[in-house]
């Protein structure tokens, strides 16, 4: 089929995602390993790939046999001194064998539909599911370090690329190849001089093509780029937009708009006067040959060396020796895209796993939730250490609240404990126990995290509050979701809990987004509990109710909780104060305000006047 | 189509398009017919001189075509892009014109889908009709045409032929196209999954759900493969079955043509020519075949972008203001409600006169209306019964940018831009030198964590600050606000990512460098905001109290119960 779909069916994605791929798919790096690689996905689908393999030869020969054929039939109307009139018998029968031919094709070209289909999205499938089984398995660290677009980009722009040119490039490359092959041998056993002549005029398409197909890459990259500054440009005023018409810049950014969105135009204009001439210079070029096959060969059938037929035979053989060398040409451009798509994709593959810990005997339903912190240094990036020295203990179920200014290392403490990143030098216990040491499943099986964003997924909110405990019941999901106060706002949705959630949970309030991850936590029952500014963002009146709810929750467990609310803080039994770093002050409200340290100061400023 | 309309300054570049194209149409139909008269008139006479004249002929047919084609292909692009611009800018003219229900309602996504794939699907079919759609008609006319004049019987072979494979590709369409869509909104599922894996990577762990969650993705990986299967499947059948009739059209022209011939009626160059003529109808309609395919995605895409144009902005420029007072804000007896929320007022019977200079800070719980009373101050929404007054005028006076640039707001959510740190903070006053800026970002407590970085003024915000924490966001769009200096200044909860003292140290500055601003703060804690020189209190929707903070204390119920909650014990 001529690759002249807008667009494959259902490739989606931003264009600014595709001019990311585009820009770096020049050269794979190391082109054997990869398709190597590529290959061995496409070979777990062997006998589909031998099959398809076969049929593709056979609509090869096929094709290669119907001009002949065809001429053949001509050579029976074209009137001749060995006989008067047309030979009738034989044109039958040539016809019928003609149809015969043609059938065969068209049912081979329907199994090479079939096939490739098959073929492309067997090995599509798995590779996204290898790929997204290797994700999940990422340690934070890579997916912190790693732009989301560009993850999100290599799962779909790249695996897309890939369905494509296993379904249609390698196809047509086989194919192309074995038409120019099989062409040529025809063509010799023809006529060797009108073979030459018309070899002329394929080394001229080559040629032009592959110059042309330079320009176009590079108009194209052009607009490419404009196309993903115009997307950035609409994400970014759209999503700020409040602060656009706060600030009256609707008409700044309607201008920078314009001016972007004529640049597109004047490149796509240039892209498409290049790409425009790529047709009719190739059309020329063929009707050139034509012309030389047509003068040549009529001059040499009245020589008396070929016949009519073979002059017939001759056109339609030059016209199937260009187009695949054109689409050869095509088809390897697009083949380098997808190999470096391949790459890109087993590079996340082949990332380092999140080690799967030790293998100490540790069971999250036995532990009673002592924590130690010892001697810890951190650092994300070498040179800006953020922790260093940290010393911090908790009992079991002790409240603890973590306070400091932003950036002291609050948030890393529970990026350490969950083993989301490791320490550089010291160790964390949990029961005595160094969490390196125990498997990382059962260590995150005894903690509930509420993160500061909340993270909600597609799928009903009974699912989401099922999120770490599958097989709870309605009765329990009910009960959880009672205890932090959603259930109220959760029975008033018009689904109930079997409401779908949109983009994230985009169709509920910040607030109620909160509340059920906090219900989601109650479900999960852990001993251990780490509250990561969770109730920031809840209004007053409803904290008020979570933390009825917290207080209730946090006995017999451990909370680590950081908050920026006083009443939170006052409540917990002991409050470390973080300052660059390492524990500047613990001990309890009363305790740190007796001290008169840091403790105290942020407190005064905080209630400045509120004291009686 | 109502897009159509784009199109028309670029007409003469819309009909000069199909006009070049028909020379290059003509130059290829005429190529068979020259063939033929080289075949007969040259090589069965033996005649040279018919051959190197005829293709001399033919190579100066072929340069003339060749020149229209490129011509009608740089007229269509010329069109086609000139449609697209003028089409995209005014989408975007009109996305920055609707209120912020109605961008909400469309989401970001789709806006940006809609102004850059939606207007590339339709510049590509307006390219392609122009090019493609004449063209394909005319060889089909043309072809038809041609073939009638070598031999009136094998327009029985068109006839026969053509219905068949129209009714071939009009069939399978009809089927693929709902498959289509199915295939998309599976993608979409596969796509979704993935996104939430990685933003929500956290959780994911935390909760050791990673297998759960493999599990999800296959099922709806392997239901976009079932989906995408069923439509290649269907897909596949179309191109052998329009070879098929092709072909056997060509047999036929030959079985016919060879009868022609023994009948004298008909040159054997002719039948070859008519075999070209074939060829060339029939790849047309496999052609116009795939046209339809983008046609009805494009018009998909046309349904999306005419439901941006013909949204009507649901708040529009007043007349203009003539103001009395400077300063102030008054709200006289305002209900308000979200349209299509249908149901209970957000606020309801609102009366509050903000004095000029005054600081006033509005509490309350979520959803008691806080954030929507304040959005009603720069017209953000419209209040639905009820008159706001800014500077002693009917908001609904003003030309918007006039009732704007004497508002500042800080939002909760702040919403940085890809530009430098100082650009950032110079929205607010376009023309603001370095030390004013500098002076709004010490004044934001911003100072400090922008000279740290590494270019200081000039470090560039990545992705709307992904690099910067909650806090240094909030700081940096308080500055922001700050430079602008308006008369009335409005902090939506904007201190919520700061740590206490940072938000103290932010509060007194404030304090000290913006007397004679009205300030008016949303907040949630009593702390922030008990030195207000009012405190405006909303329970569902109602005012219930506003005054000072020791008489709230004294006559405001719900005032208390939020101390209560708050400051119990605090005093210890």
């Amino acid at each position: 089929m001529p690759p002249m779909m807008p667009g494959t069916p259902g490739s989606k994605g931003g264009p600014g995602n595709r001019h990311a791929a585009l820009l770096t798919r020049e050269k794979p790096k190391n082109i054997k390993r990869t398709l190597g690689k590529l290959l061995r996905y496409i070979g777990r689908s062997k006998y589909l790939f031998f099959a398809l393999l076969a049929v593709m030869l056979t609509i090869t020969v096929l094709n290669l046999l119907a001009p002949m054929i065809q001429q053949i039939a001509i050579d029976c109307i074209t009137p001749s001194e060995s006989r008067s009139g047309i030979d009738k018998s034989k044109l039958t029968e040539t016809l019928i064998l003609l149809a015969a031919v043609y059938g065969v094709s068209a049912l081979m070209t329907y199994l090479q539909g079939i096939f490739s289909a098959k073929l492309s999205q067997i090995t599509v499938r798995t590779m996204r599911r290898d790929l997204f089984e290797s994700l999940v398995h990422l340690p934070i660290k890579y997916i912190d370090s790693h732009s989301h677009g560009d993850l999100m980009s290599r799962m779909t722009n790249d695996v897309e690329n890939i369905s494509t040119t296993v379904s249609q490039s390698i196809g047509s490359l086989i194919s192309g190849v074995l038409t120019v092959l099989g062409t040529f041998v025809i063509m010799l056993t023809y006529s060797p001089l009108l073979t030459l002549i018309s070899l002329s005029t394929i080394f001229l398409t080559v040629f032009v093509s592959s110059k042309m197909t330079k320009y176009m890459k590079k108009f194209f990259v052009e607009q490419q780029v404009i196309l993903g500054r115009i997307n950035g440009h609409v994400e970014e005023m759209v999503t700020g937009y409040r602060t656009v018409v706060a600030y009256s810049k609707e008409q700044d950014a309607i201008n920078d708009f314009r001016s972007m969105s004529d640049e597109l135009r004047r490149t796509g204009i240039k892209a498409q006067i290049c790409g425009g001439m790529m047709g009719p210079l190739m059309n020329c070029i063929s009707n050139f040959g034509f012309v030389l096959i047509a003068a040549f060969g009529g001059w040499f059938s009245i020589q008396g060396w070929i016949t009519v037929g073979t002059i017939q035979a001759f056109i339609l053989y030059s016209k199937q020796f260009s187009r695949p060398i054109n689409e050869i040409a095509n088809q390897y451009a697009n083949i380098q895209t997808a190999i470096a798509g391949a790459e890109r994709i087993f590079e996340v593959m082949e990332a380092e796993r999140e080690p799967l810990g030790g293998s100490k005997p540790f069971s999250a339903d036995n532990v009673k939730g002592d924590i130690s912190f010892k001697d810890i240094d951190f650092s994300y990036v070498p040179e800006k250490q953020v922790l260093s020295g940290l010393d911090l203990w908790v009992k079991q179920g002790q409240k603890i609240a973590i306070v400091g200014a932003t950036g002291s290392g609050k948030t890393t403490i529970v990026n350490l404990l969950t083993r989301f990143y490791d320490v550089d030098r010291g160790t964390i216990t949990i029961d005595g126990t160094d969490i390196t040491e125990i498997p990382v499943s059962e260590l995150r099986r005894s903690i509930a995290i509420v993160l500061q964003d909340t993270v909600l997924f597609s799928g009903t909110i009974g699912d989401n509050i099922r999120y770490g405990r599958s097989d709870a019941t309605d009765e329990q999901v009910k009960a959880a979701a009672d205890k932090a106060y959603a259930d109220e706002f959760i029975e008033r949705l018009p689904d109930k809990y079997d409401t779908v959630l949109t983009e994230g949970g985009s169709n509920l309030s910040q607030g109620q987004r909160q509340l059920l991850s906090i219900a989601r936590a109650v479900l999960a029952d852990p001993k251990i509990l780490i509250l990561d500014e969770a109730t920031s963002s809840v209004d007053t009146r409803t904290e008020m109710h979570i933390q009825s709810a917290m207080v209730a929750l946090m006995k017999n467990r451990t909370s680590l909780i950081i908050a920026h609310r006083l009443s939170t803080i006052r409540d917990a039994d002991k409050i470390v104060v973080i300052d660059r770093g390492r524990v500047a002050e613990a001990g309890s409200h009363e305790e740190l305000i007796a001290l008169r340290g840091s403790y105290y100061k942020l407190y005064q400023t905080q209630f400045a006047g509120s004291k009686t | 189509m109502k897009l159509a309309r784009y199109l028309r300054p670029y007409l003469l570049f819309a009909l000069l398009t199909p006009l070049t194209m028909i020379g290059e149409v003509l130059v290829d139909l005429l190529q068979p017919k020259l063939l033929s008269q080289i075949v007969d008139d040259g090589v069965l006479p033996q005649n040279m001189e018919v051959i190197i004249h005829t293709g001399i002929i033919m190579l100066l047919t072929i340069i003339i075509g060749g020149a229209c084609g490129v011509g009608s292909s740089a007229f269509s692009g010329m069109a086609s892009q000139g449609f697209a611009r003028d089409l995209r800018n005014d989408v975007f003219d009109k996305v920055m014109r609707l209120s912020f229900q109605q961008t909400d309602r469309f989401t970001t996504g789709s806006l940006v889908t809609r102004l850059t794939a939606d207007i590339t699907a339709i510049q590509q079919l307006v390219d392609f009709s122009l090019r493609m759609l004449v063209r394909n008609l005319m060889f089909l006319i043309g072809g038809v045409f041609m073939m009638m004049q070598l031999n009136v019987r094998f327009g029985l072979v068109i006839a026969i032929s053509l219905p068949i494979e129209v009714l071939i590709v009009v069939v399978i369409m009809k089927f693929a196209n709902p498959l289509y869509t199915i295939v998309a909104g599976r993608l979409d599922n596969v796509n979704s999954v993935m996104q939430e894996n990685v933003t929500g990577a956290r959780v994911v762990k935390a909760y050791v759900r990673e297998e759960h969650e493999t599990e999800r993705f296959d099922g709806a990986n392997g239901a976009l493969m079932t989906a995408n299967l069923k439509v290649m499947k269907l897909v596949a059948l179309l191109q052998p079955l329009l070879m098929i009739i092709m072909n056997a059209a060509v047999i036929m022209v030959i079985y016919i043509g060879g009868l022609q011939v023994e009948a004298a009626d008909l040159k054997v160059g002719e039948v070859m020519a008519a075999v070209t003529y074939v060829t060339q109808i029939l790849h047309g309609i496999m052609m116009l075949s795939m046209m339809f395919q983008s046609i009805s995605r494009a018009s998909a895409s046309a349904k999306r972008l005419n439901e941006v144009l013909e949204t009507e902005p649901a708040v529009a420029d007043g007349a203009g203001a003539d103001c009395t007072e400077k300063g102030t804000v008054e709200f006289r007896n305002v209900t308000f409600r979200y349209p299509r929320s249908g149901g209970r007022p957000v606020l309801s019977g609102i009366d509050l006169k903000i004095h000029s200079g005054e600081s006033l800070a509005i509490l309350g719980a979520t959803g008691s209306g806080k954030s929507s009373l304040v959005n009603l101050i720069p017209r953000f929404y419209d209040a639905v019964e009820g008159e706001v007054y800014v500077d002693g005028e009917n908001v609904r006076n003003y030309k918007l940018d006039e009732l704007r640039s004497r508002i500042g707001v800080v939002l909760q959510k702040s919403e940085l831009f890809s530009a430098t740190a100082a650009e950032n903070i110079a929205w607010g006053d376009k023309n603001a030198d370095k030390a004013q800026i500098t002076a709004a970002a010490e004044i934001a407590q911003a100072d400090e964590f922008i000279s740290a970085m590494p270019d200081g003024y000039d470090t560039r915000i990545a992705e709307k600050g992904a690099s910067l924490s909650g806090g240094q966001k909030q700081r940096m769009s308080i500055a922001r606000a700050v430079l602008k200096r308006p008369e009335i200044l409005i902090f939506d909860d904007s201190t919520s990512a700061l740590d206490l003292r940072t938000e103290a140290t932010l509060r007194q500055r404030l304090r000290e460098s913006l007397a004679g601003t009205t300030v008016i703060t949303i907040a949630q804690r009593i702390a922030s905001v008990k030195d207000c020189d009012r405190i405006a209190v909303l329970d569902h929707g109602r005012l219930v109290g506003c005054a000072p903070h020791d008489e709230l204390m004294k006559t405001c119920e719900v005032y208390q119960d939020i101390y209560r909650s708050q400051v119990k014990g605090g005093e210890g």
